[in-house]
């Protein structure tokens, strides 16, 4: 009776050991399902991904369809020897448009730095610019210094020059653009630039605007038309 | 005797107890291999349509590139006998120019900035902040600037021409530009005069010189020669209208 009970006490106790061993490697197999945490966030990229694609192939089929009829009405202009001067204008229009050449007006937000705990630097103008840029917006300046191009922003011993010119605080930063796309962008809960830059310490308000003035480009002339590089024939 | 069937009844109650355990426990685990399954099946349908729509782009690239080739000759073709309509002309290619949108050479710089890779991860010892010693976008974006401020006329990082709309930003841990992934060691070329361009990055308290304090490596060539391709993309004016 007694080595019955020592035998069947040792089985249950060998049983048991074995059921919890067996318990504690599911365990840590289901620790590792939280794998499925990133091939979801890759998931997501892929989706992102997509739609840049997609909306990129729509820009350019736009684009190619405009080239191919105004390749067709230059043809035109030169098999009936009239002058082309009409086509030119509006290409020069819309090249001057597109470098900042032009004052531009259209709907978009505009974003005001002013001091606060802390001071709005370079890196915050490059920042917001930069963002602004991913948002889409198709016009930019900077205390209504037009940022093309080739602007830069520098400080020079807490001067800030913008296109070689001084720009002091408070910043209006306006931008042309979707104007919910741009809001949006900016205003992301806590990880946009809104929220994370007045965590730091920065005054910063936005307002959106469906008729914003962006005056064109007014620095050196010069910035305008290259001295070293040339055009590579392809 | 009565021991003897409490002992079988607890035993029995813990076995029923345990196999439910390990029933739920493993279809935990089915589900988690059916979501993972199906997860590589969408994403690789997934990742085809990205591939298939990436094709189809740069074909009409490739298509857009010789319709502009051809706007190009049949611009030159009609202004060619009338000095005033040439003078437009010629507007519109330094605009174009201007814009990114044509292949440029010309002398200039060639910087190259990598990840500091004498942080190796897995030695024990003072912990290190990974994140110091890695290139940012913020990195990239300041290179740019002063290459600007220094008067480059055209610039790239690893292929992508810098552009008016160009954007620069981290996802994850990939930097992306022009919707673009890029990635460590990362080749910035600029056309300008080298002279003025190399100074403004090497000088004591300028950017390559704070990158090297990091432990990054960086190098900036001199280049009588420099190639830089031009934008692929497309620019738009939906919303911004010219006023006169």
């Amino acid at each position: 009776m007694n080595k019955d009970k020592v035998i069947l006490s040792i089985a249950i106790g060998i049983v048991c050991v074995i059921l919890i061993s067996v318990i504690f490697t599911q365990f840590k197999t289901i620790d590792e399902a939280d794998i499925v945490g990133i091939t979801t966030a890759r998931d997501d990229e892929l989706t992102a991904m997509l739609s840049t694609w997609k909306q990129k192939q729509e820009e350019l089929q736009e684009q190619l369809d405009n080239t191919n009829q105004r390749i067709a009405e230059y043809n035109e202009k030169i098999t009936s020897n009239q002058a082309s001067e009409e086509l030119l204008q509006e290409e020069l229009e819309q090249t001057n448009l597109l470098t900042g050449q032009t004052d531009v007006v259209g709907e978009g937000v505009i974003v005001t730095l002013s001091d606060g705990e802390k001071s709005a630097t370079i890196t915050e103008l490059l920042e917001l610019i930069n963002e602004l840029r991913l948002a889409g917006a198709e016009a930019i300046s900077i205390n209504d210094q037009r940022i093309i191009n080739m602007t830069e922003i520098v400080d020079t011993g807490g001067v800030i020059l913008v296109n070689q010119e001084r720009i002091v605080s408070p910043y209006v930063v306006k931008a042309i653009g979707d104007t919910k796309y741009l809001a949006s962008a900016l205003n992301s809960k806590n990880t946009g630039f809104i929220d994370s830059r007045r965590n730091s310490g920065l005054n910063i308000e936005l307002e959106e605007n469906a008729n914003i003035k962006i005056y064109k480009y007014s620095g050196r002339r010069e910035q305008l038309k290259f001295k070293y590089a040339k055009e590579v024939e392809e | 005797m009565k021991n003897k069937s409490i002992a079988t009844v607890s035993i029995a109650i813990s076995c029923v107890v345990l196999t439910v355990g390990i029933i739920m426990q493993l279809n935990t685990i089915k589900s988690f291999n059916d979501t993972v399954g199906g997860q590589d099946f969408y994403d690789s349908s997934l990742r085809d349509e990205v591939l298939r729509w990436k094709e189809k782009s740069d074909n009409t690239a490739k298509e857009l590139e010789n319709a502009e080739k051809e706007l190009t000759r049949v611009r030159e073709k009609s202004t060619e006998n009338d000095d005033g309509l040439s003078a437009t002309e010629q507007q519109i290619k330094d605009n174009y120019k201007l814009l990114g949108v044509t292949s440029l050479e010309g002398p200039g710089v060639e910087i190259t900035v990598d990840d500091d890779n004498d942080i190796n991860l897995t030695t024990s010892g003072p912990i290190i902040d990974v994140g110091n010693h890695i290139v940012h976008y913020f990195d990239i974006i300041h290179i740019v600037n002063e290459l600007k401020n220094a008067g480059a006329e055209a610039i790239s990082v690893n292929g992508q021409r810098i552009v008016r709309t160009t954007a620069i930003v981290c996802i994850g841990n990939v930097i992306m530009i022009n919707d673009e992934k890029v990635g460590a060691p990362f080749t910035i070329r600029a056309i300008g005069l080298p002279e003025m361009l190399a100074p403004a990055l090497t000088r004591s308290g300028g950017y390559l010189d704070y990158l090297k304090s990091w432990g990054l490596e960086t190098d900036i060539k001199r280049l009588d020669k420099v190639q830089i391709p031009k934008y692929t993309g497309v620019f738009q004016a939906k919303y911004a209208k010219t006023v006169e």
